[in-house]
């Protein structure tokens, strides 16, 4: 699913790149899941958190939307609502014209509106298991797998970090400015790596035992603890 | 000469035209949708919101949401369908079961909500969890005390079906079956499901009148209840403490959605429009008849427990008399050309396993 659109953007944009060959740059956006400094692997090595936890990942996704991909003198926007998921080598491509570029903002999470206007298809389709269907409303950020520190039913723990109505919305702006500008010229290429850092969902602003929670299915309290470490996981690795 | 190539290139160009509609015919039939207008009765509110606005209503779409509700193959054990639990004859609550069954003789923890005039509310289910009229069917197509199945699983069934292309072609312009389209043509028939023409409305439009013992009623009615199931809906779609005590399954009702302890116990008001058919009543179906739920107000308002509603403040206090009266009146809201409506109901035999 999220392939075929991510192949459809990716063919709109060589549209556009045939067009306007010598005028547009291209720069991508990849993004990277470590923990404990290597990469994710889903379903197969254990992990440790900051509180000497150990757990394994089963499966990792989280929606992304108003992306802007900001210059000093250019703002550019990507108004599709994105599903990443840890699974796939996920990346956001942008034409890009000339100029200096020093950051990438985007949410974490799904626009109210969308969470209550209905049924919605492509990355939003409640096929991609990231809709509640007894409370509606978008999962933001989805994250299962075990522990031997979870209390719950068979080490299980199931993060499902969502919510869009006052006050337990947890949609989060995530601003990443660059180490230095990037200096794009017509024809060139960059890609930029965003690293996100899993050790810093369980320790960061807030503190999230596996031992204490194991489980978060709902909006409220609990969810937002979880949403207010989304900004310190994410960083910007490497520019080229 | 010239004239014989001319004709020949132009026979040629019109076999082209013919063979290339051929091959947009793709088998699922024509396009050719019919619009619906969604009338408002007399006398009755603007819809809050317009639950139409991104699905156009369409005489095909209708059909198609038609038979989807009807179709017990959408659940796991091929023999729930909405129906089961929206059954016509009860104005689309469930007939006679305090709780709903689902697949596999599995029971709800509540009583089925009559399917009604869902135009008008912006919030669904008991607990008001679900915010648009679309999304509702996920509940109970995946619930597995309800219908059991997975969103994927009902779609693979759907595609295999070859009069479903043909109505989702119908429909919607092609054959592609997706989620979106499922639930847009089930929000087509049941935002279609308007009950608007008991003795009531008839009466209210100067068409009929009311016998001496439903004037009464009517009376009773306005005094006591009408401030919460407010006229013309019944209902005024706010969540209210009526006083029902915890139940065995732990049910706190809308405090489950947003958290609030404020919010305990709390549930949403039922229009009491064919109320005559959709007993037994409250959201776990522990009161069987109208003159028992008259006797739990009467009881609850002399008692006031923590938590009930600020508008069950004062005693209700109704005579032997009054009470049938009441009852009387709540009869004059029976729909029967809704409960029996052809439009609205099965369109050939259906087994209703409920």
């Amino acid at each position: 699913m999220i392939r075929s659109l991510f192949k459809k953007i990716c063919s709109c944009i060589a549209f556009v790149l045939l067009c306007n060959l010598f005028s547009y740059a291209q720069v991508s956006f990849k993004f990277n899941i470590t923990a404990n400094g290597k990469p994710l692997l889903l379903n197969d090595s254990s992990y440790t958190n900051g509180f000497n936890e150990a757990y394994q990942v089963t499966r990792l996704k989280y929606y992304i939307s108003n992306i802007l991909f900001k210059g000093d003198d250019v703002m550019l926007f990507n108004e599709r609502v994105l599903l990443m998921d840890a699974g796939n080598t996920d990346s956001i491509v942008f034409p890009s014209s000339n100029g200096n570029y020093h950051s990438l903002d985007f949410t974490i999470g799904v626009d109210s509106a969308l969470n209550c206007s209905g049924a919605q298809d492509e990355a939003l389709d409640p096929l991609n298991g990231m809709f509640w269907t007894w409370n509606s409303g978008y999962i933001f950020f989805k994250l299962e797998g075990y522990s031997p520190a979870s209390k719950a039913d068979l080490g299980r723990i199931e993060h499902h970090v969502g919510g869009y109505r006052f006050p337990n919305n947890v949609a989060r702006r995530i601003t990443l400015p660059f180490p230095r500008k990037l200096e794009v010229k017509a024809g060139s290429k960059h890609t930029i790596i965003v690293n996100i850092d899993l050790d810093k969902y369980w320790k960061g602003i807030s503190d999230i035992k596996i031992a204490d929670q194991a489980l978060l299915m709902t909006p409220g309290r609990l969810a937002i603890k979880a949403a207010d470490n989304f900004q310190g996981m994410f960083s910007i690795k490497s520019i080229e | 000469m010239k004239i014989k190539v001319l004709i020949s290139f132009f026979l040629f160009i019109a076999a082209a035209l013919v063979f290339i509609s051929a091959t947009n015919d793709d088998g699922y039939g024509p396009y050719a949708p019919t619009p619906l207008k969604f009338v408002i009765p007399t006398g009755w509110p603007k819809p809050p919101t317009d639950i139409f606005a991104k699905n156009k209503l369409t005489e095909e779409g209708f059909q198609l949401g038609k038979k989807l509700f009807y179709d017990p193959r959408l659940s796991s054990d091929k023999e729930i369908s909405c129906a089961s639990c929206h059954q016509p004859f009860a104005g689309f609550a469930t007939f006679d079961h305090d709780l709903s069954h689902g697949v596999l003789n599995t029971f709800t923890t509540r009583n089925a909500p009559a399917l009604m005039n869902l135009a008008w509310m912006t919030a669904y289910h008991w607990d008001g969890g679900i915010n648009h009229i679309e999304v509702q069917p996920l509940s109970p197509l995946t619930a597995p005390n309800e219908m059991g199945s997975a969103l994927d699983t009902v779609l693979l069934f759907l595609k295999a079906d070859t009069s479903y292309k043909r109505l989702f072609k119908k429909a919607f312009g092609d054959a592609n079956i997706t989620s979106q389209r499922m639930l847009k043509a089930l929000a087509q028939f049941t935002g279609s499901l308007i009950t608007a023409n008991s003795k009531y409305d008839r009466v209210m439009n100067g068409r009929d009148s009311f016998s001496r013992f439903e004037a009464n009623g009517y009376k009773h009615f306005k005094v006591h209840c009408a401030s919460c199931h407010k006229e013309p809906l019944f209902t005024d779609n706010s969540f209210r403490n009526n006083g029902r005590p915890i139940n065995r399954f732990k049910d706190n009702g809308r405090m489950m959605i947003t958290g609030l302890a404020g919010d305990s116990l709390k549930f949403k008001v039922p229009s009491l429009r064919n109320v005559q058919y959709s007993y037994p009543y409250m959201h776990d179906g522990s009161i069987f008849s109208v003159p028992q739920v008259v006797d739990h107000y009467m009881k609850v308002t002399a008692a006031q427990p923590k938590g009930l509603d600020s508008n069950l403040g004062s005693p209700i206090k109704l005579t032997p008399l009054q009470k049938n009266e009441l009852s009387y009146f709540l009869y004059t809201l029976t729909d029967t050309s809704f409960t029996k409506s052809k439009r609205f109901g099965p369109d050939g035999p259906v087994f209703f396993k409920h």
